[in-house]
């Protein structure tokens, strides 16, 4: 009763979770264009994760799983259908989710046949990781959209995601946790697993008993996939930022309502991997462009970031493409012999940046 | 004596209390000159105008106008000799609309106020100045304010205009108007003497530049003679230029504890949406154009001000979620605000120096104190006074009896007496001669090398560049853009700033 009064109180006056507030980038997350500095190495349709088994990259471009050497792409398998997540086990198998109804296990990248195969209960998986006790780690993002319709996930204010623990050994599945808003990226250290909450805009620490606990709340962004960083600690994408038109949208149910029955999912006021491609957008004029000039700091329709953490989950510093870049829409980040590999879905690009130069001039 | 003088002084002296602030002054004034006073605060620029325009009387000396010995006992009767003055602290009444105070002291038997504003729209719009005359002087900005009274001097045909400090509150963009319009008055055969600071504007304005020290005259030479070098070492007697804006930062600061986050802030209609943080050991420079918030965004933070009350957005400190209705508790959380308007909300000016500074420790104390001790004050007082180098008569000496710098100095010890964490100067070099703008950068660096969390406003774009670790651009109500020292440029602070 208390906690219903407190929220029309909220509501009313705009305080708390009812608040229109946006964090800014600063501190460690200070704007820069680290990420329109970074080299391109391969443009693509449609790259969505990367996994390492140590010595190369594995990308999945829709349904081709390639690997890059060198910066070279070779073609090392084609499934029927769009990976939507890719992660190297332990012991040297790859896991592979299939339009996140699927995750099919590998003995090895070429391996034929996959010797285990979870598809019961799954709608959305979006990302996986090996644990260290042989299992696989998943996060389902939505039990009501498939993982190409985010946008309506967030625009519904939907709280379906879960995080699961995928055993090859057994073909068991364990809900770990759920109810998350958007679960998009874990990484398992130790007796937790590192959660992003793209929703609510943190990323959680998911105890093997279920319990959770914040490890780096109000981000400006909406985080994803997670990997591990040489020295300690992770990497941390995020596919967009934030903005007060979108917060404000989802604040008004009825307008985005309307908006989703009328209006072309294109054009829809909510955030986007690409942006600027067409006058019916919903940010136009002198809020993104003077004189001809688009602002790096107008208020994003999308965003390219990267956050380096430290072993506590706290950002050290981070790399941007700002509204005037293009490398928008990061969605994965992993090192491989002290460069760091990205994905820039939006443009459909793969990005290099050595990370010595980074270490060097943010003092981590 | 030529009749090309318009107005002169000789050995001019004023004593105050046995002190002088001018010594043996001789000044002439050229008809249709541009003449530029400048020297140190305590030089005796402001008594020099002041006894031109009437406030004040020579103590010896002769004063003439046109040739003729006379000694203005008002400014009623320096006004009637064709003498204004355009006070740095405006001289308005801030309860009355603009047309009123145009045309205050001009009233009739019957006066239609509806032809009191149709007149002053004309003659505002004559001068092209946007300032509606039917709005408060109260609610208008320091830039308008200013225009009101410069209109007010030109409304009263004056032969000789005299500004003390007039570009101080202004904007790069209403400053070169400011120029122009100088540049029209001495057109008309206006002469002018102005007072500044910014000796970059007393060089491309001035046709002639007095420098003013200790209360004596140093020089009076054509300002084409003078560079800035030049004139800083007649001002202060030594070479202080590269210890000001010249040197560019090297290094920053590393950023401490996240020791506030403003989220969201609005206050009609001044501030919307602001948001930004401010880190402990840290110099968070703030620069925009006037009327970007930034003021009224740090006002709310110390609880001088208050944000909307509806989706007003939120402040913490420390993480914690603060709400400061009234200045006290931040005071107590440890916030300070050191006023850009030091001569309203700075200090009390007939009170004493120890005074002023014991009523800042006092605010420490959320219930006020019973037991007053003045032995406590005294020691209080004294003690800052000595940190600070305030250059004063006594301790007991009344705070209007101060030049600008030592002023200023007054109003930081206030608050540095309170020890806060989080410290907010706002324009602390305005109106503050070159001399004690180095001690107070100096005292501003110290706090941020103490690991203080330390904001400072500032509107002047080589000051922020020169203390800042961080620069934040505020534009219409917001901060757009944040800079590191390092890579800050002023072109690239000018562009976020108005774009």
């Amino acid at each position: 009763m208390i906690g219903a009064i407190q929220e029309f109180a909220n509501r009313l006056l705009g305080r708390g979770d009812a608040a229109i507030a946006v964090p800014t980038f600063d501190g460690a997350l200070k704007s820069n264009q680290k990420l329109e500095e970074a080299e391109t190495i391969l443009e693509c349709a449609a790259p969505e994760d990367l996994a390492t088994d140590g010595r190369s990259i594995y990308l999945a471009d829709g349904p081709r799983l390639l690997r890059l050497d060198r910066d070279q792409a070779t073609e090392v398998r084609r499934f029927d259908r769009p990976i939507s997540a890719l992660a190297f086990l332990a012991d040297g198998g790859l896991a592979a989710a299939l339009t996140g109804k699927e995750v099919q296990v590998f003995s090895e990248p070429s391996a034929p046949k996959p010797h285990a195969v979870f598809s019961t209960g799954l709608n959305a998986v979006n990302a996986l990781a090996p644990a260290l006790d042989g299992t696989l780690v998943a996060t389902d993002g939505s039990a009501a959209y498939g993982v190409e319709d985010w946008a309506r996930d967030l625009l519904e204010s939907r709280r379906t995601g879960r995080l699961l623990s995928l055993d090859p050994a057994t073909g068991a599945t364990t809900t770990l946790a759920s109810g998350l808003g958007f679960a998009f990226g874990a990484r398992a250290t130790g007796d937790e697993v590192l959660v992003s909450e793209s929703w609510k805009h943190r990323l959680i620490a998911v105890a093997r008993d279920g319990s959770t606990r914040i490890t780096l709340p109000h981000l400006p962004v909406y985080p994803s996939r997670l990997s591990p960083a040489t020295g300690g600690g992770h990497w941390l994408t995020a596919f967009v930022a934030r903005s007060l038109l979108v917060e404000f949208v989802l604040r008004e149910p009825a307008y985005r309502k309307r908006m989703m029955a009328e209006i072309d999912p294109q054009y829809w006021i909510a955030p986007r991997l690409r942006s600027g491609l067409s006058f019916k957008e919903p940010l136009q004029g002198a809020h993104i462009k003077t004189m001809g000039v688009v602002k790096p700091w107008a208020p994003p329709r999308s965003y390219g970031l990267v956050i380096r953490l430290d072993a506590s989950g706290a950002p050290l510093y981070s790399l941007h493409s700002r509204v005037d870049g293009t490398n928008h829409g990061v969605v994965a980040a992993v090192e491989r012999d002290g460069d760091l590999i990205m994905i820039a879905k939006g443009p459909g690009r793969i990005l290099k940046l050595p990370i010595a130069p980074l270490d060097r001039e943010f003092g981590a | 004596m030529s009749d090309d003088i318009v107005l002169s002084l000789s050995k001019a002296t004023k004593l105050y209390a046995g002190v002088p602030a001018i010594d043996g002054v001789d000044f002439d004034l050229r008809r249709g000159e541009i003449h530029a006073l400048v020297g140190e605060n305590g030089a005796g620029k402001s008594t020099l105008t002041k006894v031109m325009a009437g406030v004040v009387t020579l103590t010896s000396g002769t004063m003439r106008v046109d040739g003729v010995p006379i000694s203005p006992q008002s400014p009623l009767e320096a006004r009637h000799l064709g003498i204004a003055m355009v006070f740095q602290e405006n001289s308005l009444v801030p309860t009355m609309t603009v047309a009123q105070n145009l045309f205050l002291g001009q009233e009739r038997f019957y006066n239609r106020l509806r032809g009191i504003y149709i007149a002053a729209q004309q003659f505002l719009q004559s001068l092209n100045f946007d300032v509606t005359p039917t709005a408060t002087v109260g609610a208008l900005g320091a830039a308008k304010k200013q225009m009101v009274e410069i209109a007010r001097a030109v409304l009263h045909k004056a032969k000789v205009i005299i500004f003390d400090e007039p570009t101080a509150s202004l904007t790069p963009e209403e400053k070169k108007y400011f120029f122009d319009l100088v540049r029209d008055l001495q057109k008309r055969g206006v002469s002018i003497v102005f007072i500044s600071h910014a000796l970059e504007e007393a060089l491309a304005l001035a046709d002639r530049i007095t420098v003013l020290r200790d209360g004596k005259k140093v020089v009076t030479d054509d300002a084409s003679k003078f560079d800035r070098a030049r004139i800083v070492q007649a001002m202060v007697g030594r070479d202080l230029s590269h210890t000001l804006y010249g040197v560019r930062k090297t290094t920053v600061r590393k950023a401490g504890s996240r020791v506030l986050v403003v989220q969201n802030l609005k206050m009609a209609p001044m501030v919307k949406n602001n948001s930004l943080s401010v880190f402990a050991g840290q110099i968070t420079g703030v620069f925009g154009l006037v009327g970007a918030g930034r003021t009224e965004t740090f006002k709310i933070v110390s609880g001088v001000l208050k944000r909307d009350f509806f989706y007003g957005g939120e402040i913490f400190l420390h993480d914690k979620p603060v709400r400061f209705r009234v200045p006290a508790p931040a005071v107590t959380a440890g916030v300070a605000y050191v006023t850009e308007d030091r001569k309203v909300e700075g200090f009390f000016e007939t009170a004493s120096i120890a005074r002023n500074i014991y009523l800042g420790l006092l605010a420490k104390f959320p219930g006020g104190r019973t037991l007053l001790s003045r032995k406590e004050a005294n020691a209080v007082g004294s003690d800052w006074v000595k940190a600070l180098n305030v250059r004063a008569i006594g301790d007991e000496a009344k705070v209007v009896e101060l030049s600008g710098g030592n002023q200023q100095k007054v109003v930081i010890a206030k608050s540095l007496v309170q020890d806060p964490e989080l410290i907010i100067f706002d324009e602390p070099t305005r109106g503050v001669d070159v001399g004690a703008i180095v001690e107070i950068h100096e005292l501003i660096n110290r706090l941020a090398d103490e690991g203080k969390a330390v904001v400072v406003i500032s509107s002047y774009l080589p000051e922020i560049m020169a203390l800042s670790d961080r620069i934040l651009v505020s534009r219409q109500g917001k901060v757009v853009e944040e800079f590191s020292a390092l890579e800050a440029t002023e072109e690239k602070i000018m562009y976020a700033a108005i774009h």
